[in-house]
């Protein structure tokens, strides 16, 4: 009978890992880390496109800063032979993410372009998920914050401001990939590459990210993702991340 | 050992309803006390906590738990003994369980309680605790049942059930028994707790078999619990929390610090309920004996911990490892093994297992070491996560501690409730182990 | 007229051996009523045997299976796939159904045993309060004046220290 076919094809369906065979788009990210100066300009675009509020100095000092890429900064070697290495982080939106499984009420899980989404208003705040992350990419809403006038002008009224109890991170500005799919859509056509940018990769003076579909094989982070520099952070907790750094030599 | 006369039958039931109906001026103010700090202490800062956020806790970014879910771990632990340690020694027929087990099922269930409460507590959005429960909903959005936080729900659930179940099977006869006793609104109240109870050899045979089998099934079940919150954090790849040994690490602490647990509370009991003649220093001598094996156990798998995280070489290990044992946390961190490890080694001495005193001390202590033990589990782990870049530090802020010390009221204050309305001693199991009334002797 | 005598010992063994004397007599419905569970009683009024398994072992087993269902069902409503994970993963899904099976098991115990225990008691039944302290009741039903003599005969001889007839509740209704 085909109902129960369909039961037992279902039922093989539901047993795939993964679940999607192929996203829609595969949205990722190249950083060239040979390109990076360390120069903030991406931490400052974001906090500017995604609404991420001021915590104040005693927030920050308290390590509660509320960001969604940040530099880190290592020193490599001893002092006068020595290095100094930036590496901007961010929501890896990994294809294994061990912070979705994690979450008791799906306030985070994969959607159809591969990417990593966060629920606000579903989220209970367990920071669980900001404990499970291997990358820290997580910032948590551990007050309900407000703009002093005349800064809340300058809010984006595309994305939502968050209430306090809610985690947050990079979307890698969803809000862009949402305008551009919209567009692509009443053309009949798919989103060209370099269409859509999130103001990280906007902002970046030496253009040391580059976003875009990982489907596409000619688009430009798949070319660059084949770089022999190409490397994930913390490949061996198998995360799969979906950003491909590129090694500072 | 037993050197106080056995009381007799009509003894027990006065002795016991005693404890239920006459109350001093001392317990109103114990009551009274424990119900005033929890307000101020407990309800207070967390209603504050609420309207301003969970920000008021200490912790930051890398160090997303603090101690609110270390809370929730040590109360899980002590509710583990309770129950746990009545069904064991239930199946394994010892005797000396009957005089201790009724108020170490009520700890249980009380400890339980508070444990969820302190979930509330820990959660961002309290308000929305609803949503990790499964129940159909106009947003036709379930929980996620691949979650270990869900797993943890569902056990909670199941071992409330299962205890508070455990607790009153057994404590059927009990209030019947009562019910013929007491009158005014005590009678009401027991008529129905005790539902017709006659105690015919029909209905002490059903009982025997039901209580069996919850004994049995409870077992299971409540190592399943505390395998299941040990789950919550073994399930991370966070570098010190990713070990397996974790699930039997931490049922071997629960019922470390729950056996603990109960020696306090058999201690204060005895003290103030006068029931000197029913737990006796052969409860304290056995109870010893049991927190000197567990003691061990628990040594032995910390050391197992320890090692096989630095045996695996990897750097993020190691470096957890290190600051476990000489960083910021050392002090606590050798504290607990002076706690649970090193002090306890004194119970192999008998003096020392049947002097009321010194098992006071000791019991305490190690429940201070597990709380340690559970507030470094979290910290350590956290605060050296993978990339150096984003390591922090944690310590609790006046808020928290003082939640703390309310949630330990407010575990008193049910307590201080519980020994009122259920006889915290059971009648007709400490009837069995008198003589029968027989014309033969 | 039916009647029920209760008999009240201050001893077990009288009231054992009271109880065993009723039976041997041919008297069907005898309690023993104890402060607690009598050992022996086996011996005199015969191997009890109850339901209460057969409802834990049920309870279990559908609370297995409706552990696995609720979680497997309900990630089948609303498709949310999680850290590369299928929509329906064995593993976590049988922790599910292990707590819900347990959690069933000990629900079902309970009914079981409220129900082969005949509790809670909807109509009066006769006993009393002593037999809660230090007293063992010895209650049974006779259908007629000989019965109920005979029965009295006995339980006096065993040594029973008082002996009331009582009015019998269990039927009332049907025998007016």
């Amino acid at each position: 009978m085909s109902d129960s076919d369909s039961i037992k094809e279902k039922w093989k369906k539901y047993r795939n890992p993964g679940y999607q065979d192929k996203f829609d788009y595969s949205w990722g990210m190249v950083i060239d880390l040979d390109r990076c100066t360390g120069c903030e300009a991406c931490v400052t675009a974001c906090q500017a496109e995604n609404n991420l509020p001021i915590v104040g100095e005693e927030g920050f000092r308290s390590g509660r800063e509320i960001k969604w890429i940040r530099i880190e900064r290592y020193w490599d070697g001893e002092y006068p032979d020595i290095k100094l290495r930036f590496i901007p982080m961010l929501c890896q939106h990994c294809d294994n993410a061990p912070c979705e499984p994690v979450c008791p009420v799906y306030a985070t899980y994969h959607n159809q372009d591969g990417l990593n989404v966060q629920v606000y208003n579903r989220c209970i705040g367990t920071r669980s998920c900001a404990a499970y992350c291997p990358y820290d990419a997580r910032s948590f809403n551990w007050f309900s914050f407000t703009w002093d006038k005349p800064l809340d002008e300058q809010l984006n009224p595309d994305v939502t401001v968050r209430e306090k109890g809610v985690m947050e991170k990079c979307t890698f500005c969803i809000q862009r990939i949402r305008q551009a799919k919209d567009t692509a859509k009443d053309q009949n056509r798919r989103v060209r590459d370099g269409e859509v940018q999130p103001a990280c990769v906007q902002s970046c003076p030496t253009q040391a990210l580059v976003f875009g579909d990982r489907n596409d094989p000619d688009s430009a982070v798949s070319k660059l993702a084949q770089n022999p520099r190409g490397y994930q952070v913390l490949k061996e907790l198998n995360t799969n991340p979906s950003i491909i750094y590129l090694k500072n030599l | 050992m037993r050197q106080l006369k056995k009381p007799t039958y009509a003894q027990v039931n006065d002795d016991i309803v005693r404890t239920l109906v006459e109350t001093g001026p001392r317990y109103y103010l114990a009551l009274g006390t424990a119900l005033l700090v929890s307000i101020v202490l407990f309800f207070l800062p967390w209603y504050y906590q609420l309207r301003t956020g969970v920000g008021l806790a200490g912790m930051n970014q890398p160090n997303v738990w603090g101690s609110y879910l270390a809370n929730f771990v040590f109360w899980i632990g002590l509710s583990h003994s309770g129950t746990l340690l009545s069904a064991v020694l239930h199946i394994t027929q010892s005797p000396w369980r009957k005089a201790i087990y009724r108020s170490a099922e009520a700890m249980t269930l009380f400890a339980l309680i508070i444990a969820s409460l302190c979930l509330f507590v820990h959660l961002g959005r309290s308000w929305f605790l609803h949503w990790a429960l499964p129940y159909p909903n106009q947003m036709e959005l379930w929980p996620n049942f691949r979650s270990p936080l869900l797993f943890d729900v569902m056990a909670i659930t199941a071992y409330l059930t299962g205890s508070s179940v455990f607790l009153y099977v057994g404590a059927i006869p009990d209030f019947a028994a009562v019910r013929d006793r007491v009158c005014g609104w005590r009678k009401n109240l027991y008529t129905l707790l005790s539902l017709g109870w006659r105690g015919t050899d029909m209905e002490w045979h059903r009982l025997g078999v039901a209580y069996t089998f919850l004994a049995v099934l409870i077992i299971p079940l409540a190592v399943s619990v505390h395998s299941v919150v040990s789950w919550d954090f073994a399930m991370s790849i966070v570098p010190g929390l990713h070990h397996t040994v974790f699930a039997p690490y931490f049922v071997v602490g629960a019922i470390y610090s729950g056996t603990a647990g109960i020696v306090t509370m058999m201690f204060l009991l005895r003290k103030y309920f006068s029931l000197e003649s029913y737990i006796t220093t052969t409860h304290f001598n056995n109870l010893g004996k049991l927190l000197l094996l567990l003691s061990l156990l628990w040594a032995y798998i910390n050391m197992l911990e320890i090692f096989t995280g630095w045996y695996s070489g990897s750097s993020a290990q190691i470096e957890t490892l290190n600051y476990k044992l000489f960083g910021y946390y050392a002090p606590l961190f050798w504290g607990m093994v002076l706690f649970c490890a090193i002090i306890p080694l004194a119970l192999i001495v008998k003096k020392v297992r049947t002097s009321l005193i010194t098992m006071l001390i000791i019991s305490v202590l190690i429940n201070i070491g597990m709380y340690i033990e559970r507030l470094l589990i979290l910290t350590t782990s956290l605060s050296r996560k993978y990339l150096p870049d984003y390591w922090g530090i944690y310590t609790p802020t006046l808020v928290e501690i003082s939640i703390f010390i309310g949630s330990v009221a407010l575990f008193i204050c049910f307590f201080l409730v519980f020994v009122k309305i259920v006889p915290s001693v059971s009648m007709y199991e400490v009837k069995e182990t008198l003589d029968t009334p027989d014309r033969r002797r | 007229m039916a009647a029920e005598l209760l008999g009240l010992f201050s001893h077990a063994d009288q009231a054992l051996k009271a109880a065993g004397g009723l039976r041997d007599t041919g008297f069907q419905e005898i309690s023993l009523m104890s402060p607690t569970p009598l050992h022996g009683v086996e011996q005199v009024l015969g191997r009890k045997t109850s339901a209460i398994k057969r409802f834990t072992f049920f309870g279990m087993l559908t609370g297995l299976l409706a552990g696995f269902l609720l979680a497997a069902g309900t990630a089948t409503l609303y498709l949310l796939p999680t850290g590369g994970r299928p929509i329906i993963p064995i593993p976590p899904y049988l922790v599910i159904s292990y707590e819900v099976g347990i959690l069933f098991a000990v629900l079902a115990t309970l009914f079981g045993f409220l129900v082969s225990a005949r509790l809670p008691a909807l109509r009066e039944r006769h006993y009393t309060p002593e037999t809660h302290i230090d007293r063992f009741g010895i209650l049974v039903t006779c259908s007629s004046e000989q019965d109920a003599e005979r029965a009295r005969t006995i339980i006096l001889a065993a040594g029973a220290e008082e002996i009331r007839q009582l009015e019998y509740l269990g039927k009332k209704s049907h025998e007016q």
